[in-house]
């Protein structure tokens, strides 16, 4: 049977290379070739020997570490629908309702943002990147379970095309495409998506409050005792932490979140000082905020750090979508500040901004724009350490 | 005096590692020398086909530089000289006489060299052609007009993959290494600097005066000259170095001792093709058939003229290299795996600095030719910087040398680069870039440039 589909594309292989009837799918029968049988590429000259990873399989594990969280988000989703409507279908009934809602959300962002990677690869004779696969991967986690499927192919289409091609395709685009999808439709439909009210595959009409949204709407309170306060959802730290709560199918549980940082971190292919970085300029920033709270009526200046932790998918957000290597900082310094820049500006965007409830998004593709500066400076320190010895 | 510990870097755990003994190798019937390997040298010929040559005597020179000659490196018949693209002479294949004789110069004694002046060692070092034994930094080549250097450096450890133990070749050399070392010390105003294992027992460098001694601990490339350079001493605009191969220090020291041209080499024939990975006594541009006759156990292989990170893939009719003292051979790769990028990986199958694989980091990888991947755009996950142990940002050099910013290449520190010192970089990088390529890319732009 191997053999069979391998002698299949061999077969056809000269017909996609240069000369061939399909020279210019080549492209495509590249990424199947390869997606199918590891490459038979050779070193030519340095190094005779090569480590054996490869972008391929970056991208395939940061896809394999996500699955957790689509399979908790399914429950979730089920578990939501199941309380809005006094149901009680079991944790697999949830499950399978949940993924009947999440399929055809992944179907749509996978066939959009394909038809825009093989059009692109083939218009400017570029290999089709796996970054697509994470890109698609991340896409479905950062939605709510109820968002109309038109809404998935225009974000992810501008993801894809706005966030990446036209820079040049992976390696050579400034924003997280994934992210610039999720904003996409966070600005556009700002109705549907805006944070302030919750999400749930549940009946017509029902509807109630985020956990970010009971504190920023009823001002001069202190937030956790409005959040323990609430009747509708069970907003303790513990169920945060859970993430029994509704909200966008990734985000909610957060131990899967941080074994997935753990993971990736281990493995060497994303870099935990964006991570920490991010996680103590949240809670820096929330202190400070703890601190001028007596001076303000803003009930959002109360939140203390442990519970802005778990609030809003700041944690998603800065494990799967800040250390993204290339629109991150390049550097180690770098990093230190791009994470730091990432926390405290969710904090000041959650509690000083009052349009938008979550702030991580926002303050993700704000430092992403900075990544290049940021860098700068550390290159700079590098080059005047050694311009000083030159002159010596 | 300096102890360097080198955290950054990786010793490849390649298979094929060598015997700990030296063996001798049968006699071949030709030696080559190969003009083109020497960058920035233009060669004039001395000698024409059918010309008969001693070890020693002169067979090309540099076009501008008369005193910059080249030896002999067999004694016989000069059987064919090849001519290549745009007559550039490639090659010059030496057939050896059963006998070989030498040239003979002026020798001294050990005590005698001390007192030598600086004119009579250059002028030693020109009669013997002893100049193409030395390389210059920065860029790395043959110093092309005498301009003393600031320092000289030697490194007495090799850490390149399957590379030759220094300790075992230099072993019973003590007196030739020191006249090396003594006439080497008359070239600079600065320092002789020689840099060995804090582990190493050989008296040959523990012993050895006139020089400034230092140790160094960690991983490849520590054994790198260049590394050593950056942490000892680093190159500052304008200044000159000169480096040596240990073993070079050792036939320089022999010429000043007996007056003849050494021209054998402790070689390692190495990797996961050789049958029995041992230390052996080469010469230089030594054939390949007679150094791998017989121990060669695969079918399709690739022959390699220096270690598997900066050698260059040679042919069975093929002569090694002028500095090169590893020959690797490695199987070719025609495999392809089924959903490759799925697996698990197993200590047999996948061999990564990540963690991506389970078990990928065996002691003996059985290594072939493979990519493993195809080449993509940088995808910065610190795979360069894990392996580079020097105040050098390679990300930023690189984008440098491909946008040709010639000026910031200079200030992110290009003069102290060598391609050598970035091939595990290459190795390393998921997106397949030849780093180590650039970085040369790079150093001959600035070459021309400056």
């Amino acid at each position: 049977m191997l053999k069979f589909i391998k002698n299949n594309l061999d077969k056809v292989r000269d017909q996609f290379e240069e000369g061939g009837k399909f020279q210019r799918f080549y492209p495509l029968f590249e990424a199947t070739d390869t997606i199918l049988f590891s490459t038979d590429e050779k070193t030519n000259s340095g190094p005779h020997i090569r480590d054996s990873i490869d972008t391929k399989r970056v991208m395939i594990l940061v896809v394999l570490t996500l699955i957790p969280l689509y399979i908790f988000g399914s429950i979730n989703i089920g578990y939501q629908n199941a309380v809005s409507s006094n149901l009680e279908r079991g944790i697999f009934g949830n499950f399978l309702f949940g993924l009947f809602q999440i399929l055809p959300i992944i179907a749509v962002t996978f066939a959009s943002g394909a038809f825009w990677e093989i059009l692109f690869a083939i218009a400017r004779k570029h290999t089709i990147s796996e970054g697509f696969l994470v890109t698609c991967a991340l896409i479905p986690l950062t939605l709510p379970p109820a968002i109309p499927l038109w809404q998935v192919a225009i974000a992810t289409s501008f993801g894809i095309v706005i966030g990446k091609e036209i820079f040049g395709g992976v390696g050579m685009n400034i924003f997280n495409p994934a992210l610039m999808a999720r904003v996409f439709i966070f600005f556009t439909y700002p109705s549907n998506i805006s944070g302030d009210k919750v999400w749930v595959a549940g009946p017509d009409g029902y509807s109630g409050a985020t956990a970010l949204s009971v504190p920023a709407s009823q001002p001069g309170e202190n937030a956790v005792s409005l959040l323990t306060e609430f009747a509708q959802f069970d907003f303790s730290w513990m169920n945060m932490f859970w993430g029994w709560i509704p909200g966008s199918i990734g985000e909610s549980n957060k131990l899967l979140i941080i074994l997935g940082a753990i993971f990736l971190s281990y493995i060497k292919i994303i870099n935990w000082r964006v991570i920490v970085g991010a996680v103590l300029g949240l809670v820096g920033t929330a202190l400070i905020t703890n601190f001028f709270s007596p001076y303000s009526s803003n009930s959002m200046f109360t939140i203390p750090p442990h519970y802005h932790l778990v609030m809003g998918s700041f944690l998603f957000g800065i494990v799967f979508m800040a250390t993204e290597p290339v629109t991150g900082c390049h550097t180690d310094k770098g990093r230190w500040y791009y994470g730091l820049i990432v926390g405290s500006l969710t904090v000041i965007i959650r509690s000083i901004n009052p349009a938008y409830p979550e702030g991580v998004m926002l303050s993700i593709l704000f430092a992403n724009a900075f990544a290049g500066l940021i860098d700068w400076f550390v290159v700079q320190s590098n080059i005047k350490k050694r311009m000083a010895r030159y002159a010596q | 005096m300096a102890d360097i510990n080198i955290k950054k870097g990786h010793d490849i755990q390649i298979s094929g590692k060598p015997e700990l003994l030296v063996y001798p190798l049968q006699k071949s019937k030709t030696v080559a020398i190969k003009p083109s390997e020497f960058r920035g040298i233009k060669p004039k010929l001395l000698v024409k086909e059918g010309d008969e040559v001693k070890i020693g005597t002169p067979i090309f020179y540099h076009k501008s530089n008369p005193d910059l000659k080249f030896p002999s490196v067999g004694c016989g018949v000069v059987e064919k000289i090849q001519i290549g693209p745009r007559r550039s002479i490639e090659k010059i294949i030496i057939k050896l006489s059963d006998k070989e004789n030498c040239e003979n110069f002026k020798s001294y004694r050990l005590h005698e060299i001390n007192t030598l002046s600086r004119e009579d060692i250059v002028e030693s070092f020109i009669a013997g052609c002893l100049f193409p034994f030395i390389r210059q930094r920065p860029f790395n080549k043959i110093p092309t007009k005498i301009e003393f250097p600031r320092d000289i450096f030697i490194s007495g450890i090799n850490t390149a993959p399957l590379s030759v133990d220094l300790d075992l070749a230099l072993q019973r050399k003590q007196s030739q290494f020191q006249a090396g070392i003594f006439a080497l010390n008359k070239l600079t105003d600065g320092n002789v600097h020689i840099t060995y294992s804090e582990d190493t027992v050989s008296d040959t460098m523990l012993e050895t005066k006139g020089a400034v001694h230092h140790t160094i601990s960690g991983p490849h490339p520590a054994g790198n000259i260049g590394i050593q350079i950056h942490h000892i001493a680093p190159l500052n605009l304008k200044d000159i170095v000169w480096t040596l191969n240990a073993q070079d220090v050792v036939r320089i020291g022999t010429f000043f001792l007996t007056g003849e041209l050494d021209v054998s080499n402790i070689t390692t024939v190495v990797g996961p093709s050789i049958k029995k990975p041992a230390h052996y006594i080469s010469r230089i541009g030594n054939e390949m058939t007679s150094i791998v006759h017989d121990n060669l156990q695969d079918e399709n292989f690739r022959l390699i003229s220096g270690d598997v990170l900066t050698g260059n893939t040679s042919s069975m009719e093929g002569h090694s290299n002028f500095y090169d003292t590893t020959i690797t051979v490695i199987p070719e790769n025609d495999e392809r795996e089924f959903l490759g990028m799925l697996r698990l990986g197993s200590s047999t199958t996948r061999y990564s600095l990540t963690r991506a694989f389970f078990g990928s980091k065996s002691n003996g990888f059985d290594f072939s030719t493979s990519k493993n991947g195809s080449e993509r755009y940088v995808v910065p996950i610190n795979a360069w910087e894990d392996v580079l142990p020097m105040d050098i940002m390679p990300n930023p050099l690189y984008r440098a040398i491909l946008v040709e910013d010639i000026e910031e290449m200079e200030q992110l520190g290009i003069i102290e680069c060598d391609d050598e010192d970035f091939a595990l970089c290459s190795f390393a990088c998921p997106s397949k870039i030849d780093v180590g390529g650039t970085i040369r890319q790079g150093l001959d732009l600035m070459e021309k440039e400056s």
